[in-house]
């Protein structure tokens, strides 16, 4: 099987054939830890939400529409993935360690100082902490929104929201993020 | 002059707003709209995309390995499963059976010598009764029937590979479990005890088959055949469905009764 065709692909996948679906997982697994990551910022959390996407992904695969786009499919499965993960793990999120996330790409300089290299990580730092006080949710939407770039008529696809719900999730997010990262405007 | 909030400032942000040129124009002219814009702007600006860790290329075979053994059956739509095959063979077994059921237990429950349940209206309208052959007939047929899908499920248990999953033949059993039940209670009342007897061990190991796991283990299977060979159930099964089908065709000449094959 041309694993270059997508169509046939997944056509055998939802026939039950396993091998069709080992090559979707080889395929769309970095992506889909990506996302994870970004939503959960947590690297074994974001592992657990790929596998466990994956499973529910095979069970409902005949659910899915051919005519969609199967990456669209499974991320929207990884975000929700990502959103029952943060609920069910609030309490181990509220003390999450710093360490996990990872250096944030910044603006090259020629050579930076430790000054400015001390600054970025304290920058990441707040970032992190002020993320995690999201609610899932609002840590979800504002993630595909401010990360991946998703509309505001996509996200609310992907969390299963109406357009003014999923408005409010980033609108609530980003004040949450200002309040907590506003004094840092200054010090930048 | 309108102002924009806070909501506005941040739709326009992320380009949500299709009326960009209205708010360009408005933050060009509005010192207040625009100070907040900026304030806004320059926070999100601040919350710079999170690099994930580096997966490697073999990262979706790594997640393949892991998931596997854990992939559950996949959902099959609802038409689907009242269209396929083997569900709409179960439910015509099924009408099949209930139609002999309750033949069955008028015939097997009613005294020597009474008279044939006859139904009036009251327009004084009589129908005419099944006769007691007729339903002998089609309660041999029945049980018959019965047993050989259960010989089937048998087999196949008997001949199924350690480890594989073998959730079909249980929800077959789990059909049969219920029929056999059935078939049994009403042998019972018909003094069949030979029959009863063949029954009760047929249900005790279907119900066997269907608490097993579904992905049984080698040693699971063993279990489960070796009771079913110490009680020669396959050959009971076989020979009762022989046995009723003889009887059903009076005309054949009958080889040994089960009893005398069996002791």
């Amino acid at each position: 099987m041309d694993v270059s065709d997508a169509t046939a692909v997944l056509a055998k996948a939802r026939q039950g054939d396993n091998e069709a679906f080992r090559m979707l997982v080889e395929q769309h697994s970095r992506r889909a830890f990506q996302l994870a990551y970004r939503i959960t910022g947590n690297q074994q959390d974001a592992e657990d939400v790929v596998q466990e996407s994956f499973i529910r992904a095979y069970r409902q695969l005949s659910r899915f529409e051919a005519r969609a786009h199967f990456a669209t499919w499974l991320h929207r499965i990884v975000a929700n993935c990502s959103v029952d993960l943060i609920r069910s793990r609030r309490s181990r999120w509220d003390h999450a360690s710093m360490d996990d996330i990872a250096p944030v790409e910044q603006p090259c300089t020629e050579s930076p100082d430790p000054e400015r290299l001390a600054e970025s990580a304290h920058i990441e730092r707040s970032v992190a902490t002020a993320m995690a006080e999201l609610t899932p949710l609002e840590r979800a939407a504002f993630t595909l929104r401010h990360y991946e770039g998703r509309s505001i008529a996509e996200i609310g696809q992907t969390l299963g929201l109406g357009v003014s719900a999923t408005k409010h999730s980033v609108f609530r997010a980003v004040r949450k993020l200002r309040t907590a990262l506003e004094p840092l405007r200054g010090e930048s | 002059m309108k102002h924009y909030t806070e909501e506005d400032l941040i739709l326009h942000y992320y380009s949500e707003r299709g009326r960009r040129t209205d708010i360009d124009v408005h933050l060009d002219q509005c010192e207040s709209c625009a100070a907040a814009y900026r304030a806004l702007a320059g926070t999100l600006r601040l919350i710079a995309t999170p690099e994930a860790p580096e997966r490697g290329d073999q990262y979706g075979l790594e997640v393949w390995q892991r998931i596997r053994h854990r992939l559950p059956e996949q959902e099959v739509p609802w038409w689907n499963v009242w269209f396929r095959a083997d569900r709409l063979a179960t439910a015509g077994a099924f009408a099949v059976l209930l139609l002999a059921a309750f033949v069955a237990g008028r015939w097997w429950s009613a005294p020597d010598g009474a008279p044939a349940p006859v139904v009036a209206s009251n327009t004084q309208t009589v129908t005419t009764p099944v006769s007691d052959e007729a339903r002998q007939r089609i309660l041999l047929t029945a049980v018959a029937d019965h047993l050989d899908r259960s010989e089937r499920v048998l087999t196949e248990i008997m001949n199924a590979p350690a480890g594989e999953d073998i959730s079909s033949e249980q929800r077959w059993a789990e059909d049969l479990v219920a029929a056999s039940r059935l078939y049994r209670q009403d042998a019972v009342d018909a003094g069949e005890r030979s029959v009863a007897d063949v029954l009760d061990e047929l249900e005790r190991s279907l119900l066997e088959v269907v608490h097993t796991p579904s992905q049984a283990t080698a040693a699971e299977l063993k279990l489960i055949r070796r009771r079913i060979d110490a009680a020669s159930l396959l050959f009971k099964v076989r020979v009762l469905g022989r046995e009723l089908r003889e009887r059903e065709a009076p005309d054949r000449p009958r080889t040994r009764t089960l009893s005398s094959q069996i002791s």
